[in-house]
């Protein structure tokens, strides 16, 4: 069982799509069990392999030949990747719970009266494409070549198309497009940065990277790189896609595109910051500066929002540039942070899509100004609402609170040491946390605080959910203040290659 | 005794959990739940009372280690004077407070989570204070933070009857939700910016240890001194925290908003915890400012004190003015401590401007912070009693409340009084020192204002308990007496509690000279003995700057209470000298917060929400449509058909030229690759 752990993490879910779309005749819609049951059981691998290295393990690595010894696909599972694909793991085997009742509420709403038969047939093509994200996720976590994480990011694309396109709300299949042409425009640019890398070094392990160190290629193949990082972070000026991706996406599962973005911040420090470490430092400051104008601009753009889903969806542009801003601070404790960071927001941000799911779900309304009062009647939800909203703006015991600590002293390290722009731009970056506590909790009290909008006092049907769709969250925030209390477990481990980095 | 001070941090954060699965089985056992752990917290501090009878064996330090990468953070505790004081301040009155919320708190239904927030709040505090460094100090700041919301947006429905800032007619109202909102923003602010100081300091020091920053701080300080203006951003980014969560100038506008919450919130918040972090972490720093001044020979490090002291005036004198036209009773109070707070500020400030006076200026802010805490707890919880009783919040639907409430006319009186500070009664030893301590520093300017505000507060305080408990009664009393709803005396464990807040009072003003040398005699210790402070001895003065102090002092209040007592006798005479034209000016200027929280209001929530609304609506629906729908129509139709104009028109011959024109490119950036 625990040969191969890397491998296995990203084949079972790949094995898992076309086993419950086979499954389907015979078991129906519990075939979708096959995924999540797939899921845990990557989820154990991982705990298994992290628990590893922990204490003490060598890093995991395999090499798998593909037709012949030609093709291969080589896996490294590290500090850096095994928390990481932990934590994503986690978060997928916690959606693929949650959206049950949710994708079969979206069905109805989409296809209206349908037969049985079809209506199992939308769901379970919904599982089979939701587990592409987790193959992906996977991939590109553990990938130590290039073209292994140009395909895996390639992967991505494929259910966030298809997804929107057959669950998405309004103008879904217009938004698909525009996921895609962004995903390819991305892509793009990654396969051009990658091709440079093999013409100049005559291979696309991520290893060979570091010998282009000091050449003019090193400096265009980061831009290449960085083009893709920053669309997929939807750094401004790149952010226009993640507002209507974000808001028009089955918001069950949105939270993993705060991942898909998010993750980019992996790649850069991966394929970038470590083997090219000198020669970034001259991206530092521009990167820091463009974090710090997606900051302000991702928490105006959230605050001027009225929709759930776009609220949600504009804050994660804030949120990713926080990441953004400690790795790129060029210090261990800011990348340390930054990641960290990066763990802490998708927890919270996939709790707070997930509860704005269940509104949703349980409404049938997205404007906040209509809501109001839903305290009185969904406390759970309230509850979970306010955990996610912790988590985002960095409160005590949620992880992101170690996270924004560490991250920040990287920052001002950067500050102090560097130029007087980069302390501007540490004092402003703190300062402009300020907005995450008003967008965050702001929402709590136009959507759960107030009087009960009139049409819902009377309405049995609003209440909390079951605990089909509220204990997968409960995990997520569990484990958010888990991390929250002893980030020691993730930090260690980020630390043992973050500390290998030259500076 | 490390093992109690652990306790009394431990012991309220497992009485959140008791409480809530004690609810499941009867609503006694959760009320003994909700009480027992404060009580318990506060018996573990008073277990730890010798330590201050015996400073010698301080300080005392237990930690381990959270983090260890990418630096060492630890979790720890200390016990010094500093520590030992407010830890016993908060968790006695916060206990008593506790036990008060059983009565006032009786059949609400949400009891179960305002204990719950009750406990978790006192925890947060106690935290924050016994923390040992500046990181867990910064996790019980953020979670007192997130307690005072949750507690001061209770009544989330925001229903009617809690909205606060009337009367209806005279000025716009606001719901509870907004006020926790606000309280969290407007400290979250301070908090944030405090966050980048203590960074910065620990780039400089290597640590974030309370005691190993006192002493490294003779050899990082002047590293950080090299550049002079580090100094002063360090100062201003550092007290930015304890101004907000103090209340003080220019952040002191969340605080009169948060009476929103029950009435044992205010005093939670006022007496007890919240407020009295800023002051603590303001006497937390000072020795490392000292040092950088007094050691290092920094001259920007005096800005920490000079600024605390200033905003310290600024404050009493500001918040002083607005309470004497107040009309709710607990805003009253709450500009009051504002302005009390400002007092504590005045005396540490003052106390490193000069060598010979740090030890009496921490003694005084410190003192007037315990008789603090002990009288306002007093007044809010028979604020809340008489709130109950009269079914309003403003004090011009009382009036004569004392034959219906004689215990909590009493109580309340010692405590007003003690508030003006009248002799022998705790405040007036504290507020004297305080004020005396400025005038042994040659601070004349502080002095002149921290004394007419001692008139001021003698002013709003007669104005408040004349208005609430004598005159004749108001026309709502009399309604409410015709509708059989009386006013009648707080249950017994409601007045039991302000009555015993009366008799510390009583017992800590007898024996005040005796406290003030106890306190004197830590601080000495602890600043010249442990941290080895350089102090000097003040010199003799040719003047009694007591006896002058004494006399100053009691004749200011003379100066506030009778005027007060005259005109607020009769309510009708107070109305006419408001409608004088001068009065009224000066009382529409005071009765609008001096216009700033209406200035606040309009740059900061409008002006924000303007903006997002043009980020929003003109800059990303604008990026949208270039990006999303003209730049689609221009590569999809505009450009192939210009291509296929200039293929038509010139016959290939542009085609060609762009190809060659492209290969060349390309073949001159090969050539030039390395």
């Amino acid at each position: 069982m625990l040969e191969h752990i890397l491998l296995q993490t990203i084949i079972i879910p790949a094995i898992c799509a076309p086993a419950i779309i086979l499954g389907r005749r015979v078991f129906g819609k519990q075939s979708a069990w096959i995924a999540r049951l797939g899921l845990l059981y990557s989820t154990m691998l991982l705990i298994v392999a992290t628990f590893k290295l922990t204490l003490g393990g060598a890093p995991i690595v395999e090499q798998h030949h593909f037709a012949g010894p030609a093709i291969t696909l080589n896996l490294l599972g590290d500090g850096l990747s095994l928390p990481i694909a932990l934590i994503v793991n986690l978060l997928c085997s916690a959606l693929a719970f949650h959206s049950d009742r949710y994708i079969e509420h979206r069905i109805a709403a989409i296809y209206g009266e349908i037969d049985k038969k079809t209506a199992v047939n939308h769901y379970i093509r919904f599982y089979a494409l939701f587990l592409l994200f987790p193959t992906g996720f996977m991939g590109v976590c553990f990938a130590s070549n290039l073209i292994g994480i140009y395909f895996f990011l390639e992967i991505l694309p494929i259910p966030l198309f298809f997804i929107m396109a057959m669950f998405g709300y309004i103008d879904r299949v217009r938004v698909a497009m525009i996921s895609l042409m962004w995903a390819v425009f991305g892509a793009g640019f990654f396969l051009v940065g990658a091709i440079i890398v093999y013409y100049k070094t005559g291979s696309f392990a991520i290893a060979s990277i570091a010998q282009m160190a000091g050449t003019p290629a090193a400096f265009w193949t980061i831009v290449m790189f960085l083009v893709t990082i920053l669309a997929k972070m939807a750094v401004v000026p790149f952010q226009v896609w993640m507002p209507w991706v974000d808001a028009e996406y089955p918001t069950s599962i949105t939270g993993l595109l705060a991942v898909y973005a998010n993750i980019a911040v992996y790649i850069m420090l991966r394929v970038l910051i470590i083997p090219l470490t000198a020669d970034f430092q001259v991206f530092s400051l521009p990167l820091m500066i463009m974090a710090l104008i997606t900051m302000v601009y991702g928490a105006l753009l959230t605050l001027g929002q009225t929709d759930i889903k776009r609220f949600a969806a504009c804050s994660t542009i804030s949120q990713l540039a926080y990441s953004l801003l400690g790795v790129c601070s060029l210090t261990i404790a800011g990348i340390d942070g930054g990641l960290f960071f990066f763990l802490g927001h998708v927890m919270g941000k996939t709790i707070i899509f997930s509860s704005a799911a269940i509104i949703v779900y349980t409404t049938g309304i997205r404007d906040m100004r209509q809501l109001g009062g839903l305290a009185a009647k969904m406390p759970l939800t309230t509850a979970l609402w306010i955990i996610g909203a912790m988590g985002l703006a960095g409160f005590p015991p949620m992880n992101s609170f170690p996270a924004e600590w560490v991250m920040f002293t990287g920052i001002f390290k950067a500050g102090l040491m560097g130029s007087a722009a980069k302390l501007i731009i540490a004092v402003a970056g703190a300062a402009a946390i300020t907005f995450s506590v008003v967008y965050c909790f702001r929402s709590v009290k136009i959507i759960f605080f107030g009087p009960l909008n009139e049409q819902f006092a009377d309405n049995d049907q609003i209440k909390d959910p079951p605990l089909s769709m509220s204990l997968p969250l409960l995990a997520i925030a569990a484990t958010a203040i888990a991390l929250g209390l002893y980030p020691g477990i993730v930090l260690d481990l980020f630390h043992k290659v973050v500390s290998t980095i030259p500076f | 005794m490390h093992l109690y001070a652990w306790l009394a941090i431990i012991l309220p954060f497992i009485g959140v959990p008791a409480i809530y699965v004690a609810s499941f089985v009867n609503g006694r056992l959760r009320n003994l739940a909700a009480i027992a752990f404060p009580i318990m917290a506060a018996l573990c501090c008073l277990r730890l009372l010798p330590l201050l009878l015996h400073p010698g064996q301080l300080p005392l330090q237990s930690s381990w280690v959270w983090v260890t990468h990418p630096f060492i953070l630890e979790i720890g505790i200390l016990l010094d004077p500093l520590s030992l004081i407010l830890i016993l301040v908060v968790s006695v009155i916060s206990a008593i407070i506790a036990i008060y919320c059983l009565g006032y708190m009786e059949g609400d239904p949400g009891i179960n989570r305002f204990l719950m927030l009750v406990n978790l709040f006192i925890g947060s505090m106690l935290l924050l204070v016994l923390a040992n460094n500046l990181l867990l100090l910064f996790v019980g700041w953020k979670l007192v933070g997130l307690c005072s919301y949750a507690l001061i947006g209770f009544y989330y429905k925001d229903e009617r009857k809690y909205w606060i800032g009337g009367p209806e007619a005279e000025a716009p109202l606001t719901t509870p939700s907004f006020c926790g909102l606000k309280a969290l923003v407007v400290t979250g602010v301070g908090d944030l910016i405090m966050l980048g100081g203590i960074l910065i300091i620990f780039f400089y020091a290597h640590t974030l240890n309370l005691m190993e920053l006192y002493k490294t701080a003779p050899v990082w300080f002047p590293e950080l001194a090299q550049n002079p203006n580090m100094v002063v951003l360090v100062t201003f980014m550092l007290l930015a925290g304890p101004i907000g969560k103090s209340a003080q100038f220019p952040l002191h506008e969340w605080l009169p908003e948060a009476m929103a919450g029950p009435g044992p919130v205010s005093a939670l918040i006022h007496a007890a915890t919240m407020v009295k972090s800023g002051v603590y972490l303001v006497a937390r720093l000072m020795p490392i400012f000292y040092i950088g001044r007094w050691v290092a020979d920094c001259h920007n490090a005096e800005l920490f004190f000079t600024i605390t002291a200033w905003v310290g005036a600024i404050t009493a004198f500001i918040a002083a003015t607005q309470g004497m036209v107040a009309k709710e009773l607990k805003k009253i109070l709450a500009f009051s401590t504002v302005s009390q707070i400002g007092y504590m500020w005045i005396g540490l400030g003052v106390a490193g401007l000069t060598q010979s006076t740090l030890v009496a200026g921490t003694t005084a802010g410190i003192f007037h912070l315990i008789s603090h805490a002990i009288f306002k707890a007093c007044l809010f919880l028979c604020a809340g009693s008489v709130i109950h009783a009269a079914h309003s919040i403003y004090i011009q639907d009382m009036g004569g409340m004392r034959r219906y409430m004689p215990y909590t006319w009493l109580f309340m009186m010692i405590a007003a009084i003690c508030l003006m500070g009248v002799p022998p009664l705790p405040a007036f030893w504290s507020k004297d020192a305080i004020l005396l301590v400025n005038l042994k520093a040659h601070n004349l300017p502080i002095f002149v204002i921290a004394m007419i505000t001692v008139a001021l507060t003698a002013f709003y305080t007669t104005r408040m308990m004349m208005m609430v408990f004598y005159g004749s009664e108001s026309s709502h009393l009399r309604h409410l007496k015709e509708e059989s709803q009386t006013p009648h005396e707080a249950l017994p464990i409601m007045w039991s509690t302000c009555g015993l807040l009366a008799l510390l009072l009583l017992a800590l003003g007898a024996g005040g000279p005796w406290v003030e040398h106890l306190l004197h005699h830590n601080f000495d210790l602890n600043l010249a003995g442990t941290l080895k402070l350089p102090l000097k001895e003040a010199g003799e003065h040719a003047v009694n700057y007591h006896l002058l102090v004494t006399c100053l002092s009691v004749g200011s209040i003379l100066a506030g209470t009778i005027p007060a007592g005259i005109i607020y006798r009769k309510h009708e005479r107070a109305i006419k000298l408001q409608s004088h034209s001068v009065f009224k000016e000066l009382h529409i200027f005071f009765w609008r917060r001096w216009f700033i929280d209406a200035f606040y209001n309009r740059v900061f929530i409008d002006g924000t929400l303007k903006l997002a609304d043009i980020v929003a609506f003109k800059i990303e629906n604008n990026f949208d449509l270039l990006i999303h729908r003209r730049l689609p129509v221009l590569v999809t139709e505009k450009l192939p058909r210009l291509f296929l104009r200039l293929k038509t028109e010139t016959d290939n011959f542009l085609y060609i030229g762009a190809y060659l024109m492209g290969i060349i490119l390309l073949t001159i950036g090969l050539a030039m690759w390395p």
